[in-house]
């Protein structure tokens, strides 16, 4: 075997280490450059034109100017890419603006670098898929009509992509990268050689644009701003150190620096072809520079197409790259607490796919709110970019002033002179490009900000009260409990419920319903069990609230109270939830009571067999405790399934993340909690799946042996916050509906 | 063709077969370890696996900790008895484990081995 041959094959079977939580494979630098760096060697495929539009307002004359306003963004670019080498080797895990703000600068800086990081994020897809939709069209001029469509078609194709679950593979990247680069050297090579004899005119050399404005030293700063644009994408190799084989940092910044070469290349090539070929690009043309130069150069031969597929596919995937950096950055802040949990596992499907939409909708809504005009999203795209650029500099000046290591007079040079004029690009951006859409990404930071603010802030509260010793919950026994069936109709659900409640023998029994109708019904089912008709007025869920009150002020302070719905179902089908919309409607309205637990049970039609007495109690209660955590409302759920008379009480973790779950067993120990606790892994991360495989264990009948789960839930006092609460049990519960035998209660903890 | 076909199998893949595979690439980089399919009870062996699941009783005079491992070829029950901490024993992390292997209600058991904690495969 090759060494190439070994080398990719180690690439595509994976190298069998982990790289901690990082989600790729450890890449050998061959493979490392094309997958971090296509976000920024795409970007050539439009910073040159994307200064030229500039220049052309003043005039044809005014697009010489190219060459050296070329060479200063070449200059930029060299600068942030050495500095960023002094990152990498500081952060051999990963130094993200993010993180290096935060740990050097403080959170507000942290924050604000991560809220500009995820608008990029938001901002490199609608630009890639922009982008790469204009290289198309510049082969295919007919398609022209159908910009945008085509732009959200891209998005929705790498959005499915990535929901499937594609991961970052070494050899996708690796063909269009370096098909990009080969091109685009070809592209110079031929360029330079027929320019040196003859260099042949782009179609729209000659073409006279009258000047719009006068050539200002503001309108070449203007350009220079826009040139600016090359140097997107640099940050992705400092995120991904993680993902380099050893040694990291040394790797990192090696691949570093040979981008830094390829792209200033090619940038600087670009740029003087167009203007040896006489491109005179205006905005809103057919076809882009690079397509335009191309054009002349190969003579409008299969190479041009080539490049132009060469540019679209390597556009794509630098709009994958933040397809996967948008969920990493998201599960960092939820683990900071600063970001909803939902986004807290990458892995978990279901939190992947939260990522992967929240970024498709907001590219979405990008592309078609500027109709796909490159050149009006990069207006609102820098900003971003040298907010990062800045603070991650600045904070490693910092960091090394503070931690002195080896050679960190060299960190405070070379990173105070990046910051240093990073910030003054970001200046000139802002400057720039502020009327021009700058202002919404300025004025979206702070909110995101305060947002991500809250939201800390809340888990905070959450947490405290969570751990907190007054809040412990009181010791309860078996006996405890007192049950109140809600009757709505005298089908097999209602039947189990009064089999399940007998078998329970609380302190006190009784049923309630709306409708008089059923009493008499009820009397035969459940002869020994009380049946009030409720009261009139207001909805059946406000007449249910209004007893219940009733029934706590009359029960120990102390004593647990629950709400048994009773709910049959017709079939398996998911629209039987929309049927009984009603119903879920009133659990959801019940678990805010405060002192009032719903225990639910469903029974799917056809379940249980003709002729069985479902009034008999079942003959054994297991009782499932889900744990995420111990802590109050984990202690208060597990009192509570005490009072159920199980014959025995499981306490399960399913799915919570895997680095956690050897914390949780300490604690579980630590607490002398006086149950065995189970901690199963969720393959795939798909929790529904997991617990119904370990349910299934049970074999629950539905009469002879039924399950009852036990969720513990929060319950926080402004509505609003419940999104940052119990989506996991949400999931769980609609997954259990139709389990059979399956028995749900609600334990909500208060929170204030 | 080669590349266009993993690239297909990418998204087609069922994601149970890609985990096999990733755990038997895992467990072929691990020093003399028996595969679980070819241990026999009350044989000496050392092997290795993704630890699964976890068991925790802290119940008087049954305190213990169960940990399952799989490594794609089968699965086996690692016992620590009187132990009142985990020691870093987590989901998804590799165990390696030295000791006689037992039985106990069809499962091979290993109780107080000789362990040491390995990170774990990639996808695992």
């Amino acid at each position: 075997m090759s060494k190439l041959q070994a080398a990719l094959k180690r690439v595509l079977v994976g190298r069998p280490m982990s790289s901690g939580e990082m989600e790729h494979t450890l890449l050998p630098k061959t493979i490392a450059l094309p997958v971090f760096s296509s976000d920024a060697l795409s970007s050539n495929a439009y910073a040159t034109q994307e200064a030229m539009i500039v220049l052309a307002l003043a005039g044809t004359g005014a697009l010489q100017h190219i060459v050296p306003i070329s060479l200063a963004v070449a200059a930029l670019l060299a600068i942030v890419i050495i500095s960023y080498r002094e990152t990498v080797r500081a952060y051999p895990t990963g130094g993200g603006a993010y993180r290096v703000s935060k740990e050097n600068l403080g959170m507000y800086p942290g924050l604000i670098a991560a809220a500009a990081l995820l608008i990029d994020y938001a901002l490199t897809v609608a630009v890639s898929m922009t982008a790469g939709v204009d290289a198309i069209l510049s082969a295919a001029t007919s398609l022209v009509p159908y910009r945008v469509e085509l732009a959200l078609f891209f998005v929705i194709l790498v959005a499915v992509a990535n929901l499937r679950g594609t991961k970052e593979s070494g050899i996708l990247f690796a063909i269009p990268t370096y098909g990009f680069i080969l091109s685009v050297f070809a592209l110079l090579i031929t360029g330079f050689v027929r320019c040196a004899v003859d260099c042949p005119a782009a179609e729209s050399a000659g073409t006279i644009i009258k000047p719009a404005s006068a050539l200002t030293f503001f309108l070449i700063l203007k350009a220079f701003a826009a040139g600016t644009t090359a140097l997107t994408g640099v940050e992705a190799i400092a995120d991904g150190v993680g993902a380099f084989r050893y040694p990291q940092s040394k790797n990192a910044a090696q691949t570093l620096a040979i981008m830094g070469i390829l792209s200033i290349s090619m940038f600087l090539g670009i740029s003087y072809l167009a203007h040896a070929t006489g491109v005179v690009y205006v905005h809103g043309a057919e076809r882009t520079v690079v397509a335009q130069v191309a054009h002349a150069i190969f003579s409008g031969g299969p190479a041009f197409y080539v490049l132009q597929i060469m540019s679209a596919a390597i556009l794509l995937l630098a709009a994958n790259t933040a397809f996967q950096d948008f969920p990493r950055i998201s599960s960092i802040l939820a683990g900071d607490h600063f970001m909803p949990r939902q986004f807290l596992s990458r892995g978990d499907r279901l939190v992947f796919s939260n990522g992967i939409i929240i970024l498709s909708v907001a590219a979405a809504f990008l592309i078609t709110a500027f109709n796909a005009d490159l050149n009006r999203l990069i207006q609102l795209y820098l900003v971003g970019v040298f907010i990062s650029f800045t603070f991650s500099q600045t904070g490693m000046v910092l960091r090394s002033r503070r931690l002195k290591p080896k050679g960190w007079h060299r960190t405070v040079v070379v990173s105070g002179i990046g910051g240093t004029v990073t910030g003054i690009v970001l200046l000139v951006v802002v400057i720039t490009k502020f009327t021009g859409g700058a202002w919404m990404v300025i004025s979206a930071i702070p909110v995101l900000v305060y947002l991500m603010r809250s939201i800390h802030k809340h888990y905070g509260d959450v947490q405290h009260q969570l751990d907190h010793p007054d809040r412990r919950p009181v010791d309860r026994r078996a006996g405890h409990q007192n049950l109140v069936i809600l009757v709505t109709d005298l089908e097999e659900a209602t039947a189990q419920a009064v089999g399940y409640s007998h078998h329970v023998q609380p302190r006190s029994i009784s049923a309630i319903t709306p409708d008089r109708s059923l009493v008499d019904g009820w009397r035969t089912l459940a002869p020994g069990i009380e049946i009030t008709v409720l009261g009139a007025g207001g909805s059946v869920t406000k007449r249910v609230r209004r007893h219940l009150k009733g029934v706590r002020d009359s029960i120990a302070e102390n004593d647990f109270l629950t709400v048994v719905v009773p709910e049959i179902l017709r079939s398996r089908n998911t629209i039987e939830i929309l049927r009984n919309l009603g119903k879920q409607r009133l659990k959801a309205a019940l678990l805010r009571e405060r002192g009032v637990q719903v225990l639910n049970i469903p029974v799917v039609k056809g379940d249980i067999a003709e002729g069985i007495d479902l009034t008999q109690e079942p003959a054994r209660n297991f009782t499932v405790v889900l744990v995420s955590g111990v802590h109050n409302a984990t202690l208060q759920a597990i009192e509570y399934a005490g009072t159920l008379r199980p014959i025995q009480l499981h306490a399960v973790s399913l799915g919570i993340e895997e680095s956690d779950t050897s914390a949780l067993g300490d604690s579980w120990l630590e607490e002398h909690i006086p149950h065995p606790l189970e901690i199963e892994a969720a393959p795939f991360r798909d929790i529904g799946a997991a617990l119904r495989d370990y349910l299934s264990s049970f074999e629950a009948d539905g009469h002879e042996r039924v399950v009852t789960v036990v969720i513990p839930e929060f319950v926080v006092p402004k509505k609003r916050h419940q999104i940052l609460h119990g989506q996991t049990a949400l999931i769980v519960k609609r997954h259990l509906l139709f389990v059979r035998g399956v028995v749900v209660v609600s334990v909500p903890y208060h929170l204030d | 063709m080669a590349l266009l076909k993993r690239f297909i199998e990418g998204f087609t893949k069922a994601p149970e077969e890609t985990r096999a595979e990733n755990l038997a690439r895992w467990i072929s980089t691990l020093e003399g370890v028996t595969p679980l399919s070819q241990v026999a009870p009350r044989q000496r062996y050392r092997v290795a696996g993704v630890i699964q699941n976890i068991r925790i009783d802290p119940r008087e005079g049954r305190d213990s900790i169960e940990a399952t491992i799989i490594d794609g070829s089968g699965r086996m029950i690692v016992k620590w008895l009187g132990r009142s901490s985990m020691l870093g024993v987590g989901l998804g992390k590799g165990l390696v484990v030295e000791g006689i292997v037992g039985e106990s209600e069809g499962m091979r058991v290993m109780i107080n081995p000789e362990w040491n904690l390995v990170p774990g495969p990639e996808h695992g």
